[in-house]
């Protein structure tokens, strides 16, 4: 039993990381149909910005990862937006999904070239000691994610549900031509769901990188983790990126140890084809609105 | 005098060799409700897109309230006082009616900090609670508006068009898909506020009935120009309308 309840924290832990990418991803399509296959690299580099910033720079680190958030907004969102996303849309979604795995691949392959193929430490945020709470030994940087990781996803859907501009990004999202009839700058709503993703996705590369290492190839499995999680969870609802994102989190750590280390990462792709097949607009999802 | 809300002067407007309105004019006064008809295809939509900006007319112009509305933002439209209903369902199905309701009106409201800061219903609340005891939905107030019928969306998007207090609203084929019970509560309300407000009206409408009880006075369309304007009562006796449009 308490195995168990250690797998479940620390599948949980990394689940509510796993969960930030995927609403990241869920949000940038709600609002702009924007498949964002890049996503895992997005969620890749921001580690290495803290890395050049507290390094090669000499920041201290409690400055080089807010400033790293601030870098990622500004890159991963604004930048984004407007050198690949603004112009390729008008070409449509196949067009856009293509630049973004165009993106992807430049952005891990400049990583590797320009900073290192090597895996790199990273300094956690979190002292590595754990907790003893019965028979179970719990990692205190596990539960101190957790908490990190939900706090942002409560915080940003208190924001989307009970702000003014989240009520206009909402409305962006279900219906832009009658948001924009009734004064709503739908541009400006799309905008800020960019920044927004930048933010979620330095905030999930601070967190996990420290149990990964800082390495390039890591967008591969993190894209790959979000984008099946806003599946399973419901392609039009925070909150099934949510599920979605702790299911896989749990899936993962329990089957490497009650099932097969060797087959633990096909337990989510069979996961996904379920879905798929069982339901389709996922486990929260519903068939046709839309809402971030 | 009578105060000109909406004036359209000779507006044309064609899709390559075909002429979906050829040099229209009109002017409506505040508090007239006008009725626009005309069969299908005869340009009721491509003026009403004109008037609203969606379509810029290859000749003529249009005026709301003494601006000039060519190349106006639909947003900017919405601020000078202009409401429209949709012949499509057009509120947002992820949010309750009440939300729907607020939305439609705090762009209106506040500075940009307010918008992030302040108070997420804008101040708007009592105002939205009162519309929607007007349109007599307060039984659906927290409903999510994609849950409600296509008759209640209908009300929805009515009180949307009127909270943000317009003197001019433009209401596309309000009476499409409705039920006779609702269609007479939307008749009634949309002649208690056009009398408590003195609103102007400009209705696109199918529904004889329901426009020629409404309206004050009706344009007729056919092939993209004006054949016939009058008061409901020369309207249904106009002979050219009856060959063209309502039949023996």
């Amino acid at each position: 039993m308490s195995e168990f309840i250690q797998l479940l924290i620390s599948g949980l832990s990394a689940g509510s990381i796993y969960a930030l990418a995927a609403v990241g991803f869920t949000l940038l399509w709600q609002a702009s149909q924007t498949i964002n296959f890049a996503q895992g690299e997005f969620v890749m580099v921001p580690a290495f910005f803290v890395l050049a910033l507290s390094v090669k720079l000499g920041l201290p680190i409690w400055l080089a990862m807010p400033l790293t958030v601030i870098l990622s907004v500004l890159l991963l969102g604004a930048l984004f937006k407007k050198l690949i996303v603004e112009p390729m849309h008008k070409h449509g979604t196949i067009p856009l999904v293509i630049a973004t795995i165009a993106l992807g691949l430049l952005i891990k392959e400049m990583v590797k070239e320009f900073y290192s193929p090597l895996g790199q430490p990273f300094p956690s945020l979190f002292p590595q000691t754990v907790l003893t709470v019965g028979d179970a030994v719990i990692s205190v940087p596990d539960i101190a994610n957790f908490v990190i990781a939900m706090g942002t996803i409560v915080a940003l859907q208190l924001f989307l549900g009970r702000t003014r501009t989240g009520r206009s990004m909402q409305a962006t999202a279900q219906n832009p031509d009658v948001a924009q009839i009734l004064g709503v700058d739908i541009q400006r709503m799309v905008m800020y769901t960019f920044l927004i993703n930048g933010a979620l996705a330095a905030i999930a590369s601070i967190l996990i990188t420290p149990i990964y290492l800082a390495k390039f190839s890591n967008g591969e499995t993190l894209g790959l983790v979000a984008f099946i999680a806003a599946i399973v969870g419901g392609f039009n609802q925070i909150r099934g990126a949510l599920v979605g994102g702790l299911l896989i989190g749990v899936i993962d750590n329990m089957s490497a140890t009650y099932f097969s280390a060797e087959y633990r990462q096909a337990l989510p792709m069979i996961l996904l084809i379920v879905i798929i097949l069982v339901r389709p607009q996922g486990l929260l999802g519903t068939s046709e609105g839309r809402t971030v | 005098m009578t105060e000109t809300v909406l004036s359209v002067n000779h507006i044309s407007k064609s899709f390559g060799g075909i002429h979906a309105v050829r040099d229209v004019s009109f002017e409506v006064s505040r508090g007239e409700v006008l009725g626009l008809i005309g069969p299908n295809g005869s340009g009721k939509s491509t003026l009403f897109n004109c008037v609203l900006g969606q379509l810029r007319p290859d000749k003529g112009d249009v005026h709301i309230n003494g601006h000039r509305v060519a190349n106006m933002r639909a947003s900017h439209l919405n601020k000078l006082g202009v409401g429209r209903t949709f012949q499509q369902l057009s509120v947002f199905p992820q949010m309750s009616v009440l939300d729907n309701i607020i939305l439609a009106g705090q762009e209106h409201h506040g500075t940009m900090a307010s918008r992030l800061f302040g108070p997420s219903d804008a101040g708007l609340t009592e105002e939205a609670d009162r519309m929607i005891a007007f349109f007599r939905l307060e039984h659906l107030r927290d409903e999510m508006a994609g849950s409600l019928s296509y008759g209640q969306q209908k009300l929805v998007d009515a009180a949307m068009a009127f909270m943000a207090g317009p003197s001019l609203v433009l209401l596309d084929e309000p009476a499409g898909g409705v039920n006779l019970t609702m269609l007479a509560n939307l008749k009634e309300r949309l002649e208690t506020y056009n009398r408590e407000h003195d609103t102007t009206f400009v209705v696109i409408e199918h529904n004889m009935e329901f426009v020629m009880s409404l309206c004050t006075r009706i344009i007729v369309l056919a092939e993209g120009a004006i054949i016939a304007e009058g008061t409901p009562e020369e309207i249904r006796s106009n002979q050219q309308v009856i060959d063209a449009y309502l039949g023996g």
